[in-house]
């Protein structure tokens, strides 16, 4: 898929084959949305020892499909005073810049929509174009809720990229390349064949500002429901509001990805229990990297099922006071590692 | 701050204790109640929808005292009567607007013969307000349909016997017993 030869016929199968890997990967990504969100609610039920959703379908099955329903059919409320445009163009941009990411991604081994070599720039830069939506949102609704929302939503996306980025940067330092396939194999050279264990800090860093990167528990101050009803997204109803909600649970499952691609070994598994259990070749690597990352998302629930909200002055002193700091003194140590020894 | 305390903030110990709490929660079974499908048996003795006593014979039991209204703290118990043949008292009307009842059971204490009670239905939510304006015939119903027969019976026993039955004259002292004595509960 990489060189593109422009012979008729092959510029036209290559297009189809692109066009129809992108419309398994959307499709699948929004059904994953769908159903994040109901086994959000029932992991979170249950661990408030109550049951979630019920009604709907055996055990509420089908509730994601209820919403969906009735967020389409509900009422498109456009505030008086609001920046009309803005307020419109607003949800799309997050949704945008989340399905984006979504191209870099390599499911299993060969699949990736594009295969370029800036792949985890590109992701770092898309996570951050999804703040500007969240802050033009909270801007054009001309309500003091939304303002706030948004306002906190650039302070913390700034302060955090930093540290995501800088959190990455051992693996880069590690692997060689930003080019995610890369990553993934390059793990393969190592008996343990994930980057956690050289890389725990990195993990470390990269959850926490993930957290605060999608603005999920115990980080979602832009939308935190005590104190500003519902941030950014209070003016919003309808689709929009389902844009800007599917656009946050897509970039929780892109932030699964970054962590399962660049410190789980992605598709992979490591070779010393490939070695000890050689048959667990046969899974495809599709199961192994899905599984990782719903592993990831449920550590999204399980996080905000028993952590309560940051305050504000604590998150940027976390960001900026902790985890930067820390990542720096990471890349010094992996280089320094990474000179001496290979 | 000690070696334990470095321990415990740089390992996170506490976020981690915490996670494992949430993680064990989540496999014990929810306490909460399926409702409409899985119901919860009213207590005995709860006190839900109003109901005006049916005796034996198909009368009602309210004589039309009104001590009952006279006791009631909201104010939301009308009786009506009138002069009928024979110089008997006739209830012509008797009304609850149970919107504004605070389910005291003070007219249950109050009734000297038993005649109203609070049963132990409690799920009577309606669109209008003019449903839970309760007349004596919509009273009586509520009665052939929650208390009826031995139910009701056992109720008398254990929480609507009338108070003046527990705090009445011993039967040899000289009081004076007017001509209806006896015609209340037997």
């Amino acid at each position: 898929m990489d060189i593109i030869d422009f012979s008729s016929s092959r510029i036209l199968f290559t297009l189809i084959v692109i066009l129809l890997k992108v419309a398994v990967v959307i499709g699948l990504a929004m059904l994953h949305v769908a159903y994040a969100t109901y086994f959000e609610r029932k992991v979170i039920g249950h661990m408030q020892v109550r049951m979630g959703p019920m009604r709907v379908g055996f055990h509420g099955i089908l509730q994601p499909i209820a919403d969906g329903v009735k967020l389409f059919f509900k009422e498109d409320v456009l505030p008086a005073e609001a920046d009309k445009w803005i307020f419109r163009i607003s949800p799309v941009i997050p949704l945008f810049a989340a399905i984006s990411s979504l191209a870099v991604v390599p499911f299993f081994e060969g699949f990736v929509v594009a295969n370029i070599n800036v792949g985890l720039l590109y992701i770092i830069a898309l996570s951050s174009l999804g703040a500007y939506g969240i802050a033009m949102a909270g801007w054009s609704s001309n309500s003091k809720y939304s303002f706030l929302g948004g306002l906190r939503s650039s302070a913390q996306v700034i302060s955090y990229e930093i540290a995501i980025g800088l959190s990455l940067v051992g693996v880069m330092i590690m692997s060689g390349s930003l080019n995610l396939t890369e990553i993934v194999q390059s793990q393969q050279g190592y008996w343990h064949g994930m980057f956690l264990f050289p890389q725990f800090i990195g993990y470390f860093i990269f959850l926490v500002a993930a957290f605060a990167e999608t603005n999920r528990a115990p980080f979602d101050l832009p939308e935190a429901e005590s104190e500003l009803v519902a941030g950014y997204i209070t003016e919003y109803s309808g689709m929009k509001f389902a844009f800007f909600f599917a656009a946050e649970y897509i970039g929780m499952i892109i932030m699964s990805a970054i962590a399962v691609i660049c410190f789980w070994g992605g598709w992979t598994v490591p070779p010393i229990i490939l070695r000890a259990l050689p048959f667990l070749s046969v899974v495809p690597g599709i199961v192994w990297f899905m599984g990782k990352i719903y592993f990831h998302i449920f550590l999204y629930y399980w996080i905000r099922a028993t952590l309560p909200r940051y305050r504000y002055d604590q998150l940027m002193s976390l960001g900026w006071k902790f985890l930067i700091p820390l990542a720096l003194v990471n890349i010094v140590v992996t280089s320094i590692v990474k000179f001496f020894w290979q | 701050m000690t070696i334990k305390d470095i321990v415990k903030k740089v390992f996170l110990v506490e976020i981690l204790q915490g996670m494992a709490l949430t993680l064990k929660m989540m496999f014990s079974r929810a306490i909460t109640r399926q409702y409409p499908e899985e119901k919860r048996a009213p207590f005995p003795g709860f006190r839900g929808l109003h109901a005006l006593v049916r005796n034996q014979d198909g009368t009602a039991r309210c004589v039309g005292c009104g001590l009952c209204s006279a006791v009631c703290p909201s104010k939301c118990i009308y009786v009506y009567t009138s002069e009928g043949a024979d110089h008997t008292k006739v209830v012509d009307r008797y009304e609850i607007e149970v919107l504004r009842c605070v389910y005291c059971a003070l007219c249950v204490e109050a009734c000297p013969f038993g005649a109203v009670v609070l049963t132990e239905h409690y799920e009577y939510s309606d669109y209008s307000r003019e449903a839970f304006y309760m007349n004596k015939e919509k009273l009586l119903s509520n009665w052939d349909r929650f208390m009826a027969g031995k139910k009701g019976e056992e109720y008398f026993k254990r929480f609507w016997r009338p108070l003046s039955s527990d705090f009445g004259s011993p039967e040899d002292q000289p009081v004076l017993r007017g001509k209806d004595k006896g015609r209340g509960i037997q």
